[in-house]
């Protein structure tokens, strides 16, 4: 083969060819960047305030978000609630697929339960290093809330042109308290090469030196790295992070937790179990959102939602087969959301005051919607529906000191790719592709 | 340094930045974005590159070039972002989340690979990432060896070489799979069910 045509073929591979982009509305999550860099700038102010300030000088200021930087991970299923102690229930055949594509392991310690499951895809554009990875989260006690990490700029400077500030050394903090992560314990599988694995692992970052050891797990043995801590601010007594690496059944496991000691850390690879995909099922919590339940799942969370004239739930958009919560909830939240912007946009563009004021009298129940309540422990998105319902009635937002229209921002709700554009140039884009 | 010099910002000099800044993302967003989906393949880490990347840019937007480079640079960034992550704790800012959340549904399937493309990144799958991440840039990212030393850090000549040795290696992989009989596109199809 010449050069050209393997690299002909290769150009053919692309798996974010021309036009696959296309539909995705960039332009609208302008704001949301904007907002980003807003917070950057308010804390690069307080970080400064809190250098200068002379006997309270605050080690943490916050460089990247005033408000919270959130840490999600990304779940094919969220399980909220539930436990293993339920009769085994029926599976169908996608559920069991699916459970036959993770090791098939669970953390059987007393008391501990599933809190989150993720599988990423398996295409043939996924690079080799993510087909088949996964990952777990085991917890005890009260479940684990939304851990806002911060990053914190300990050293700044101006940049050489002397007009943009710059951080020169970060410190990331504002995780949980030891107490309660180490009520966590984080399970990873992946394909690959336990060498390559263990190679990066030696050349991470390890603000506390490394300290390996080998310990017992299921049929095998482990390398641990006992100084696994990824902040300068964690490591201290009783206040450990440990990570352990092996491989099996083609995969290079990794369980993550944070312990008081190495004792705990052993205990808990102890308890990690091999079952089988019927009682790894059961081990879930009852409360899925698979496809069957995504209507009745929609219909729960539009309760108390005011709703445009001719609203059908037929209009909220059904995006996987298994989901989570979280996403049904910006789909059935965001869609009632750009249906009223649309409404209140045109209402404003024609004068028709009873229109508009109709709209935000509903956005600006927003506030009461529970499924918004739910999500906010998760994500910004409720924050998002709450600020633009705010703004409402004022028809903008503000940002530097300036007022921006609302309309683009709604719009960054996700209402072009739900096939409800609020902007008229998205809707005359509509019209012409139809 | 002090709190003023910031604070001189909130005027013109702010101001002008943001423009600035705005237009970038504008005309680069969808580059960075499509690099960042290349690479990690799962739309939350593309997203949290993307977010990453465009804070980056913000934050040293006077070292961004003001012209065609500065999409050069802005793979740069991204590429060490990339490098950087670290697989168990995620910076989530809003523009992450909300890109995230549409990329699931606008990318919700992957395309079937011709069989050709199939092949090709098998072999791909083999490189060693120096090498792939060479190739890429060029037929993915559709650089010039000149581009891609400016992204990757090193000289054009240095580029030029790497690259020759990369198209070999690739080759050599191809005409391998070719002479012990492909097993096929069966899998990957499979896979990308």
């Amino acid at each position: 083969m010449k050069t050209r045509e393997m690299e002909r073929a290769l150009a053919g591979a692309d798996p974010v060819g021309r036009g696959r982009l296309d539909g995705l509305d960039l332009e609208a999550m302008e704001a949301d960047l904007l907002a980003d860099l807003e917070s950057d700038f308010s804390a690069l102010r307080e970080s400064e305030a809190a250098r200068l300030r002379p006997r309270h000088r605050k080690r943490l200021a916050l460089a990247l978000g005033s408000t919270a930087l959130a840490v999600v991970l990304a779940t094919v299923l969220v399980l909220t609630g539930g436990g293993s102690n339920h009769p085994s229930r029926a599976y169908g055949a996608e559920l069991i697929r699916f459970a036959e594509s993770t090791p098939l392991l669970l953390l059987e310690g007393p008391g501990w339960r599933v809190q989150n499951v993720s599988q990423s895809g398996q295409g043939a554009y996924v690079p080799r290093s993510s087909r088949g990875a996964g990952s777990m989260e085991f917890v005890t006690g009260k479940p684990i809330p939304y851990e806002s990490v911060r990053i914190t700029c300990v050293r700044q400077t101006m940049s050489k042109s002397g007009k943009f500030p710059v951080c020169e050394a970060e410190r990331e903090s504002g995780m949980l308290p030891a107490a309660v992560r180490q009520r966590k314990v984080e399970l990873r599988w992946f394909h690959g090469s336990l060498a390559d694995s263990l190679a990066t692992a030696h050349k991470s970052l390890h603000p506390h030196g490394q300290r390996w050891i080998e310990l017992p797990v299921l049929d095998t043995t482990a390398d641990v790295d006992t100084r696994a801590e990824f902040y300068v601010n964690q490591g201290e007594r009783g206040n450990r992070q440990m990570t352990a690496l092996w491989s099996e059944g083609g995969y290079v496991l990794e369980l993550r937790a944070a312990v008081p000691d190495l004792a705990a850390f052993e205990e808990r690879l102890d308890w990690l179990t091999r079952v089988d995909s019927r009682t790894w099922l059961d081990a879930m919590p009852a409360k899925v959102v698979k496809a069957a339940d995504h209507d009745a799942a929609v219909g729960e969370m539009l309760k108390g939602i005011p709703v445009p004239p001719g609203f059908s739930a037929d209009q909220i958009p059904n995006e996987g087969v298994t989901t989570n919560r979280y996403q049904v909830g910006a789909a059935v939240t965001g869609t009632v959301s750009c249906l009223w912007f649309r409404q209140w946009g045109e209402a404003r563009r024609s004068g028709d005051t009873a229109a508009a004021v109709e709209a935000e009298r509903a956005m600006a129940t927003a506030r009461e919607w529970s499924i918004l309540d739910e999500m906010a422990k998760e994500g910004a998105y409720p924050e998002t529906v709450w600020e633009l319902a705010r703004e409402m009635p004022s028809g903008y937002w503000e940002w530097a000191g300036h007022r921006h229209p609302l309309l683009p921002r709604a719009e960054g709700l996700g209402c072009a790719r739900w096939g409800i554009p609020v902007l008229p140039r998205k809707q005359r884009l509509q019209r012409e592709r139809r | 340094m002090g709190v003023s010099q910031i604070e001189k910002m909130g005027t013109l000099d702010r101001e002008l930045a943001q423009i600035r800044f705005a237009r970038l993302y504008r005309d680069q967003g969808r580059a960075i974005l499509a690099y960042a989906l290349r690479r990690v393949g799962d739309p939350d880490d593309a997203a949290d590159v993307v977010a990453e990347t465009f804070l980056v840019a913000w934050r040293r937007l006077d070292e961004v070039p003001n012209d065609a480079r500065a999409r050069l640079w802005l793979f740069g960034v991204a590429r060490r972002v990339i490098a950087n992550r670290h697989r168990a704790e995620r910076r989530r800012t809003r523009l992450a989340q909300r890109l995230a959340e549409s990329l699931r549904a606008e990318l919700a399937t992957h395309p079937t690979p011709a069989s050709e493309a199939a092949e090709v990144l098998r072999a791909m799958d083999e490189l060693g990432g120096d090498d792939r991440e060479l190739l890429l840039l060029v037929c993915w990212e559709e650089l010039s060896p000149g581009e891609v030393a400016k992204v990757l850090g090193i000289s054009s000549l240095a580029a030029r070489s790497r690259l020759h040795r990369a198209r070999r290696r690739l080759r050599a992989l191809m005409e391998r799979d070719e002479s012990a009989g492909s097993p096929g596109p069966e899998l990957d199809m499979e896979e990308a069910g």
